[in-house]
């Protein structure tokens, strides 16, 4: 998978100063799940998984998803924030194998 | 019986104990660094729902939040991998007063807490989204952590066609 790590964000078309706007991102990633030797025991690995995504705005860390292998693939996440003033969402994504992946967004006004 | 039951138990314990003691010297004496991944193995693991919920709730009360979360989650969803998951919280988003943290679990997946979305005021609206994987058909529930403590959870059964959990 070469493009693991991929993170796309999307923000609505147009945000007016106050607006509560709803961000959608998306990621690359196997979010590998358990898997299972034919006597049904879990095979002990280090499986690897988004384990945290963290979003911040204007220096804020306004959410934090911590997420289990219950996940789906290519996970995708939305959240809301309240637009005060125009700057960057990063959305951060770690994963159990020290992977860091980041996405960036810039909120405008118009 | 009894006697053999405690003695069995006695040295089981022993065993855990030693390997905790490994465990602990292995890792350096790092506090922050062990910490971490703990955090995460604990959200994340093989357990039945009850099992999972009391450990992370630890048996608080929770309210029927019917009418003040809105669990947006297919009816049927053909394919177990993906299965689009909303939830909306009626609740106001200030300082004083805000939604602390949304969970969402999956009554019969064999990992069943699938994640935890931590708030702060300034996300303006308690509100998440995410695709989840469901193992079969069985309910989905979300839980609501206000700020002052208060919990509240509501189900919804999906139904599903594929299972998408393998594990």
């Amino acid at each position: 998978m070469s493009d693991i790590g991929k993170v796309r964000l999307r923000l609505p078309s147009s945000i007016k100063a106050g607006d509560v706007v709803q961000v959608r991102c998306l990621i690359i990633h196997p979010m590998e799940r358990i898997e299972r030797d034919k006597a049904g025991k879990i095979i002990d690995k280090k499986y690897n998984y988004i384990n945290k995504v963290v979003v911040t705005y204007l220096g804020k860390t306004i959410s934090t998803f911590d997420t289990t292998q219950s996940v789906s693939e290519n996970p995708y996440f939305a959240f809301t924030l309240k637009a005060t003033d125009p700057g960057p969402v990063t959305v951060t994504f770690h994963d159990t194998l020290g992977g860091k992946y980041e996405g960036t967004a810039q909120i405008t006004f118009g | 019986m009894r006697d053999q039951g405690e003695a069995g138990a006695m040295t089981r314990r022993e065993v855990l104990g030693t390997l905790g003691a490994m465990g602990v010297a292995g890792a350096a004496g790092t506090v922050s660094l062990t910490a971490a991944p703990a955090e995460a193995q604990t959200l994340g693991q093989n357990e039945s729902v009850e099992a999972g919920l009391s450990r992370v709730f630890g048996g608080r009360p929770m309210k029927d939040g019917g009418s003040l979360i809105k669990l947006d989650v297919p009816l049927i969803a053909e394919n177990g991998a993906v299965v689009p998951v909303a939830v909306e919280v009626n609740a106001p988003m200030t300082p004083q007063s805000y939604v602390k943290s949304i969970y969402v679990v999956a009554d019969r997946n064999r990992i069943p807490i699938v994640t935890r979305v931590a708030l702060s005021p300034e996300a303006g609206k308690a509100f998440m989204g995410a695709n989840i994987r469901l193992g079969e058909t069985g309910d989905v529930r979300a839980i609501v952590e206000q700020s002052d403590g208060t919990l509240w959870q509501i189900k919804r059964e999906v139904k599903v066609t594929v299972g998408g959990c393998g594990g």
